[in-house]
């Protein structure tokens, strides 16, 4: 709590002075007004001075510890001169290294191939998605996807082991005060994340499953998903949430999405580096059912990206999930 | 008929880029909280509405306006409620925000 500044001389201040034992409430008794000012101001000057000498002892102590480093000092010296220097150097290689490169959408580019050209002409045929973007960052790279996806969970499980407490005491004094600066059971914010919440569960379901159809697919319909499981951990509180959304849902949810991923990639790779044919039906483009694998993908990167975004809110504001 | 519709979505559009024009600059002018959420919820309101109904005086009647539509009652629904969080947790963690009167520039 803070206090004005003017009320540490008044009557009832010093009262609770006395109180709290931090004073000799009748030795203090001001006589005049004049006395009390004077006592004051005296304090001030000591406290002052002593804030000085705490002061110059600390520079004294830091300069001590610093004068064996006599040639930091000649660096912090000359340390404009030096970035300035360094800064210009960096400004030309990168001036030269811009110059050397090809010009802006020439038809000789090492960046317009034969790869590009497959992409459009064939994607659609040979991946079963009309979306030709998904076709590409799930079946043609689909290692590429397979790297951001541990990425993903190698960052949960390193905000985990950063943040996560376990059990014991301080588990229970961050759960109790969880909300504690928050104002709790919000109604607006309940009534409208009722009636919210199963929206955009439905719009992130919708964004997963027609990845291959339509703009959209696994990473940013996990984001809409995650984005609703933390309004209404915000609206509702962890009790609510824990019903429907766990640690344990969270680690069954999480491996095994990874696992059958990568399940899914393993075949495409085993198949393609044996040079052998794909057994799994596209289907018509243009179906929900159809694109072979691409589908199942989605629908596990979406569960990923979904999980690791509720775990960042999460462990970020109790530490735990 | 043609040329109508045209320049009432015109007019529409230019209102919506000015009071978004507003309402940034009002979010960088001022310093206190509840003044620059003020500032936000004029773009977040009429600049919004103002933006979809030009949009759909442009198509037309079609699933795309309603669309647009849908869009504007979702946005109006969450900006009003994440502008009410903001101010309970201001509220509640800010010592001086209670002197109401107070306009910071």
């Amino acid at each position: 709590m803070k206090k004005r500044s003017d009320y540490r001389s008044t009557f009832y201040s010093r009262i609770e002075n006395f109180v709290n034992g931090r004073e000799e409430f009748l030795l203090y008794k001001p006589k005049g007004d004049l006395e009390a000012k004077q006592l004051e101001s005296l304090e001030a000057e000591l406290t002052e001075a002593a804030d000085l000498l705490e002061k110059r002892e600390a520079r004294q102590r830091l300069q001590d510890m610093t004068e064996p480093l006599d040639f930091l000092k000649k660096f912090h010296r000359h340390y404009g001169k030096i970035a300035a220097i360094i800064c210009v150097m960096l400004l030309i290689l990168l001036l030269v290294a811009v110059s050397w490169l090809p010009p802006f959408g020439h038809p000789d580019n090492p960046a317009e191939n034969e790869v590009i050209k497959r992409y459009i002409e064939k994607g659609e045929e040979e991946t079963g998605a009309v979306n030709i973007v998904t076709g590409l960052i799930l079946n043609y790279r689909g290692f590429d996807t397979m790297g951001e996806t541990h990425v993903l969970f190698i960052a949960a499980s390193c905000v985990m082991i950063l943040l996560l407490i376990a059990e014991g005491e301080e588990k229970k004094s961050s759960y109790a005060f969880d909300r504690y600066l928050e104002p709790k059971n919000d109604i607006i914010v309940q009534k409208v994340a009722n009636f919210l919440v199963p929206v955009v569960f439905v719009f992130g379901i919708y964004v997963i499953l027609n990845g291959h159809l339509s703009p959209g697919g696994g990473f940013s319909g996990g984001a809409i998903i995650g984005a609703g499981l933390i309004l209404y951990v915000s609206a509702f509180g962890f009790k609510k949430t824990g019903r429907f959304f766990n640690e344990h849902v969270y680690k069954v949810a999480k491996v095994s999405a990874l696992c059958f991923y990568v399940s899914c990639l393993s075949y495409y790779f085993y198949m393609g580096a044996h040079g052998l044919d794909n057994h799994i039906p596209l289907g018509t483009p243009g179906n929900i059912i159809s694109s072979g694998l691409i589908l199942f993908i989605n629908i596990f990167v979406g569960t990923e990206v979904a999980c690791t975004m509720y775990a960042f809110y999460a462990l970020f504001r109790k530490g735990g999930l | 008929m043609e040329w109508v519709r045209f320049i009432a979505a015109v007019i529409c559009l230019a209102f919506a880029a000015i009071m978004e024009i507003i309402a940034i600059y009002g979010v960088y002018r001022f310093r206190f909280v509840m003044n620059r959420m003020h500032a936000a919820a004029i773009g977040d309101t009429l600049a919004l509405l103002l933006g979809a109904l030009g949009l759909v005086i442009l198509k037309g009647l079609s699933w795309f306006s309603l669309k647009m539509i849908l869009v504007v009652i979702l946005l109006w629904m969450t900006s009003s409620i994440s502008s009410h969080v903001i101010m309970r947790m201001e509220l509640c963690i800010d010592e001086e925000s209670i002197d109401l009167e107070r306009i910071d520039m």
